[in-house]
């Protein structure tokens, strides 16, 4: 079994149009180095270039905020989801 | 400046049940004097249900949605094989065509729907926001065609 990570439409441009992606168990960083190295174009999405998450990204491993876990450092592990959320906002001013 | 003539032509409908297109103007409505907000799911292409969600911004000029909320709507969408549909919010005071807030912040692959509670009735307009890169502040707006099924 893997980690299934859930991918927002704004990012499936880079997935070829996948919601859901398998990889392997390790720490969320980890992951989002996996997902990178099979869709390049990924990178600098979810995370800066100097590898942080992006400030308008929200991390859920399960049912928790990785913010309020061990962020990238979070362990993950077979049969975990992984869900990748983009902050949805905006206003007329 | 954003200016209705900006606007590619229109090149996709958004077909929206009158029942859908109510409750959304019902939810605006209720925000008011704040911004309301939420998202519609889709189930092959037509839009089956509204999330009235929590404006975490609490403001009658900004809007955003709750991670928190948002991350559970999105759970119940994927439970019942739903897909994201779109996304909505009210403009209290200004027409249905997006703001450049609206433009910079934009982030989902999806129309997003605007309720102009300044037009009595409400209008209703939908647009994508194309950027090359989600995090552009400036991106080119394309209006989708909005046909309410009355
Ligand atoms: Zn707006």
């Amino acid at each position: 079994m893997a980690v299934e990570v859930r991918i927002p439409t704004v990012f499936r441009k880079f997935t070829g149009g996948s919601g859901a992606v398998e990889v392997q168990p390790g720490t969320v960083g980890s992951l989002f180095e996996q997902l990178e190295t099979r869709y390049p174009d990924l990178r600098g999405q979810v995370r800066t270039p100097d590898g942080q998450l992006h400030r308008f990204v929200n991390v859920y491993v399960n049912d928790e905020d990785a913010r309020y876990l061990e962020k990238l450092e979070t362990k993950v592990t077979e049969g975990d989801t992984v869900s990748i959320l983009p902050s949805v906002a905006g206003g007329q001013a | 400046m954003s200016e209705a003539g900006d606007a590619k032509e229109p090149t996709e409908t958004l077909i929206l049940p009158a029942e859908i297109t109510d409750e959304m103007i019902e939810h605006c409505r209720a925000g008011r004097p704040n911004e309301a907000c939420g998202i519609l799911a889709s189930q092959d292409g037509g839009m089956v249900k509204v999330f009235r969600m929590t404006n975490a911004t609490l403001s009658p000029l900004r809007y955003s949605l709750d991670p928190k909320e948002q991350f559970a709507v999105y759970r119940a969408i994927e439970g019942r094989g739903w897909e994201l549909g779109a996304v909505f919010h009210s403009h209290t005071h200004t027409e249905a065509y997006p703001s450049p807030t609206d433009v910079r912040l934009a982030s989902e692959d999806v129309p997003y729907l605007i309720v102009s509670l300044a037009d009595e009735p409400p209008s209703v307009r939908a647009f994508r926001i194309l950027k090359a890169n989600w995090t552009d502040q400036e991106g080119e707006i394309k209006e989708v065609s909005v046909s309410v099924l009355r």
